[in-house]
């Protein structure tokens, strides 16, 4: 079966798609405001003139590229590419302003590569048993698997972490704007109509790390990037030439990744876990795993001013995600995300409906080749990542040549066109600014931007499943009613006793 | 000196961008669809814009204008300029979100072109559920009403109407089956899978790939006529309920566009939606996707939506279905604890800031702040309003090449570097977002 993936990927004319889509999903995942489900949202109509196999390899090699090429703005210029890249918005920028971008950025690229075929490791020998799990979670579940990925982003948050439970808050209230599933008139509109869709979370991360980023160079462009960074391992980013840094990073990263293998092995674990659920997809993967590492880092304090583990981990797993969302899709048909839905459409349209058949060599020896060659892909689509991916770091690089008084009003144009972009609202470009000014502020006083987005995103959906969880039972033991909802409730009770408990330790060892 | 520059370039843009040429289309037209990309409104919509682009010789861009349970989309598109240069992919939901108070947009504030398709509500259980018909599902509910569960869409959504219509066309309450709101017919079977929730109501090709597997049943169609593609699934009708409801999609511009623009688009649209399947035609392409192909024409679209809209207000306003819009909880509840608890977290903050204040303190405060650098913030959120505010006036190109140029120069860069940089970034960022990625730039 797998022989027969083989040899209907290495034709040349789906090997040429494979390279033309991996340039665009660069070019697009690069673009901040563009999403990778945007990617290839433009890229159905063209798929109606590409064989069946040609518009698969289409539309997960976009995916994946555009997936990896969001980590490019975010490390530059700190402006998440993708919602999936805010996880460690803070960490690769802090690398990048100590003058060790092309390191982070490499780190980014073989990291996401290993994830991803990790990815797709999971989606060829795990699939079907691996299904059967996601069609276990019901509203509660759920409730409980977003409480984990909302609580992950204070633990995480460096600093205070009241105040990251702060900017957590902020984030939920954020997200309770406008006219929900649940209710029947919108809420907290102020009377603008614009706000019954509630505050997009595009425009709301391109303001809150863009903008203020923006800002705070305006006001205060005299602060040297070094001053920032002093916790980082200091290197001279004005002495270390970038091709000088780019062989010792290259001699670094190899011990990098061997030492951190394990790890690596556990965040792709939790991202083709987490991407297999629908609903739940490589942003929160990201999240997740970023938090794991925190906690088993030996140096948490470096997570948030830029450390390269919690960089790899997540990166890593945000690509790990992608294969995992195919399992529920091939399995079952229901998409693990918005990208997969998207892809059923297209095979749908080429007539193969994913199922349970979809496996059954037997009955539909041609679906199985399909399916052997989505696996193909993903393995070619990660390979073509890396030459793909060190091209785009280098010319992505040059970025930060550019003086600061050029690049700062051309990212003001971009921020501008990002979030006009999505869905044409000029609304959105105010609320890009009101955000933009929130961030601003709120970077004054320390307060973490990361838990904002991450409770925007997730916000709705919470209250959204908790609501669910209560018209179908009122009954408070029906959160614990299995051995799924029992696990992940506990993990959630577990990490907000945790520092508590340490605490108390800590004092009775003290006292 | 530098303000007055701006303001003369300013009206030289205004006057100059305001000849546009009569002859329609004169430039990209945008098509604004309501729901999420992939969704199948999304995807009906992406393959209109292909064919449309292809006759009509101007690029047709879609853009997803989601959320307020289709209030936004609709409103965007039929608001717009009628001038024939934004459509609007117009759902169901046009005529009922008026009805429950969500906006004052009815179907009198579109020209109707043509409708596309119309898909039935259908009741979907899992495989495995004892219930063989709706008449057994239905003595079942009769016996213990509000102990089961459905799914399938928002609260008051197209599907949760459906099935409310369906209990109270069979004498009983319209909340003896709890909703359960969700958000889309993915999500709802899924949860039916689970075991969440004991029936979804959706449309059939949205189950289409559970149901071809196996995995949920359809007990049956809420249409006049069995589907088509789905003739295995029995209708309401035949089980003895004369209830019907379906969801439709039609492309309209807004009230108040010329007659010969509105001509023009219908005879580009007419033959796309009549031609009978071929290889890369439309309705090729629904009969791939499994959707429903009946189309209307303008006359008649507009008589089916008035006669939708009668329907669907009589049945919302009706006292047997007042639960269908009722908040469940109390909407402020959530927000409000959000509220107390950030109060808390900033009496938090004050109490432990006091507490251990030191050397966390804010290196870069101590810094002074040059009064050049505030205007440079100034100009930077000042940028952003012009561009909001002229954009549509303006037009792009040259609004965005004023903007960037002063900004450049605000930020010291000298005059012909930053004339260089304008000259050479804007075409290219034009290029790229409104050539390649289709974004519908002013």
């Amino acid at each position: 079966m797998i022989t027969a993936g083989i040899e209907s990927v290495f034709q040349w004319d789906v090997l040429a798609v494979i390279a033309a889509a991996a340039i665009y999903g660069i070019a697009i995942g690069a673009i901040p405001g563009l999403t990778a489900t945007m990617a290839v949202a433009l890229m159905v109509p063209l798929t109606f003139y590409l064989d069946d196999v040609q518009a698969i390899a289409a539309i997960v090699t976009t995916v994946t590229c555009s997936i990896f090429a969001g980590d490019l703005p975010t490390t530059l210029v700190r402006i998440p590419g993708t919602p999936a890249s805010a996880a460690y918005a803070d960490d690769a920028y802090a690398l990048t302003r100590a003058g060790r971008h092309v390191h982070a950025l490499h780190v980014c690229l073989w990291c996401s590569v290993l994830g991803g075929l990790f990815g797709v490791l999971v989606l060829v020998f795990a699939a079907p048993p691996l299904a059967q799990i996601a069609t276990q979670f019901t509203s509660f579940e759920y409730f409980w698997l977003y409480l984990l990925g909302l609580s992950c982003a204070v633990i995480v948050s460096p600093g205070s972490r009241l105040k990251g439970f702060l900017a957590l808050l902020i984030g939920l209230l954020l997200s309770t704007v406008g006219l929900g599933t649940d209710f029947s008139a919108p809420r907290m509109t102020f009377g603008f109509d614009q706000l019954i869709t509630g505050v997009r979370f595009i425009p709301a991360m391109i303001g809150l790390f863009g903008i203020s980023e923006v800002l705070r160079n305006a006001l205060r462009p005299d602060e040297l990037p070094q001053a920032e960074s002093s916790k980082i391992a200091a290197v001279d980013a004005e002495t270390v030439s970038s091709l000088d840094q780019e062989k010792d990073s290259n001699r670094g990263l190899g011990v990098l990744l061997w030492k951190r293998k394990l790890s690596l092995f556990r965040s792709s674990t939790i991202g083709a876990t987490i991407g297999m659920l629908p609903g739940a997809g490589a942003d929160i993967a990201a999240w997740i795993s970023y938090a794991v590492s925190k906690q088993f880092s030996r140096h948490p304090k470096q997570y948030g001013h830029g450390s390269t583990e919690g960089l790899a981990d997540a990166t890593g797993a945000n690509n790990a995600a992608l294969g995992g969302a195919w399992i529920p899709a091939l399995v079952f048909g229901i998409p693990g995300d918005s990208v997969t839905a998207i892809a059923i459409g297209v095979l749908m349209m080429k007539n193969i409906t994913p199922g349970p058949g979809i496996f059954a060599a037997d009955a539909n020896p041609d679906q199985t080749t399909l399916v052997a060659s989505i696996y193909v892909t993903f393995v070619v689509a990660n390979l073509m990542l890396i030459p793909i991916g060190l091209a785009a770091i280098r010319a992505a690089s040059l970025l930060i040549k550019i003086p600061r008084r050029i690049l700062l009003p051309l990212i003001v144009m971009f921020c501008i066109i990002g979030s006009y972009s999505m869905s044409g609202s000029y609304f959105d470009i105010l609320l890009m600014l009101a955000m933009g000014l929130l961030g601003f502020t709120l970077e004054t006083w320390k307060v973490p931007l990361g838990p904002i987005v991450l409770g925007l995103i997730l916000g709705g959906e919470l209250e959204h499943r908790f609501l669910q969880s209560l018209t179908v039972s009122s009954d408070p033991s029906a959160f614990f009613a299995n051995p799924i909802s029992i696990t992940l409730g506990g993990l959630c009770i577990l990490l907000w006793s945790w520092p508590l408990v340490t605490r108390f330790r800590n004092n009775r060892a003290g006292g | 000196m530098r303000g007055c520059t701006f303001l003369l370039m300013l009206i030289c843009f205004v006057v100059g961008g305001c000849d546009r040429t009569a002859s329609y289309p004169s430039r990209p037209i945008t098509l604004v669809c309501p729901w999420a990309a992939g969704g199948g409104t999304d995807r009906v919509s992406r393959q209109m814009a292909i064919l449309l682009e292809q006759r009509l010789g101007q690029p047709v861009s879609v853009i997803n204008a989601t959320g307020g349970k289709g209030v936004t989309g609709h409103s965007r598109g039929l608001k717009a300029r009628p001038d024939g240069h934004t459509l609007t992919m117009m759902t169901f939901e046009l005529n009922t979100m008026h009805w429950a108070g969500l906006t004052e947009l009815t179907y009198e504030d579109c020209v109707p072109l043509v409708s596309v398709n119309e898909d039935y509500a259908a009741l979907m259980i899992r495989n495995d559920a004892k219930w063989q018909s709706v008449a057994e599902l239905e003595s079942d509910v009769m016996a213990a009403p509000g102990t089961l569960t459905a799914s399938g869409t928002a609260l008051g959504g197209a599907w949760h109407l459906a099935l409310a219509g369906w209990l109270v066309a069979a004498e009983m309450d319209a909340d003896a089956v709890t909703w359960v709101p969700s958000a889309g017919a993915g999500p709802s079977l899924q949860q039916l899978i689970s075991g969440g929730v004991d029936m979804v109501c959706c449309s059939l090709p949205e189950a289409r790939t559970l149901l071809e597997s196996d995995q949920v049943r359809a007990l049956g169609v809420m249409s006049p006529q069995r589907a088509v593609g789905f003739e295995q699934v029995p209708t309401f009708l035949e089980q003895g309920s004369d209830w019907t409801l379906g969801g439709w999609r039609g492309l309209a511009v807004p009230r108040g566009t010329p007659t010969e623009i509105v001509d023009e688009l219908l005879e580009t649209l007419i033959p796309i939606v009549s031609e009978p399947p071929s290889i890369g035609n439309f309705a090729e392409f629904m009969e791939a996707q499994k959707f429903d192909h009946t189309w209307r024409g303008p006359a008649e679209f507009k008589e089916f939506l008035a006669e939708n809209d009668r329907k669907l207000g009589a049945l919302l306003k009706s006292e047997a279905m007042q639960s269908v819009n009722e908040d469940r909880f109390s909407p402020m509840t959530y927000p409000v604890i959000l509220l107390g608890l950030i109060a808390v977290t900033l009496v938090g903050l004050v109490l432990t800031h006091e507490k251990g204040s030191g050397p966390n303190q804010p290196t870069s405060r101590s810094l002074p702040i040059s009064r050049a650098n505030v205007i440079n913030v100034g100009s930077v959120i000042a940028a952003i309003v012009a561009y909001v505010c002229l954009a549509e006036r303006v037009g792009f190109l040259l609004l965005v090449s004023v903007i960037l140029f002063l900004l450049l120069v605000r930020f010291q860069t000298r005059i012909v570097t930053s004339l260089a940089i304008t000259a050479v970034t804007v075409p290219f960022i034009y290029f790229v977002f409104a050539m390649i990625l289709r974004v519908p730039l002013p």
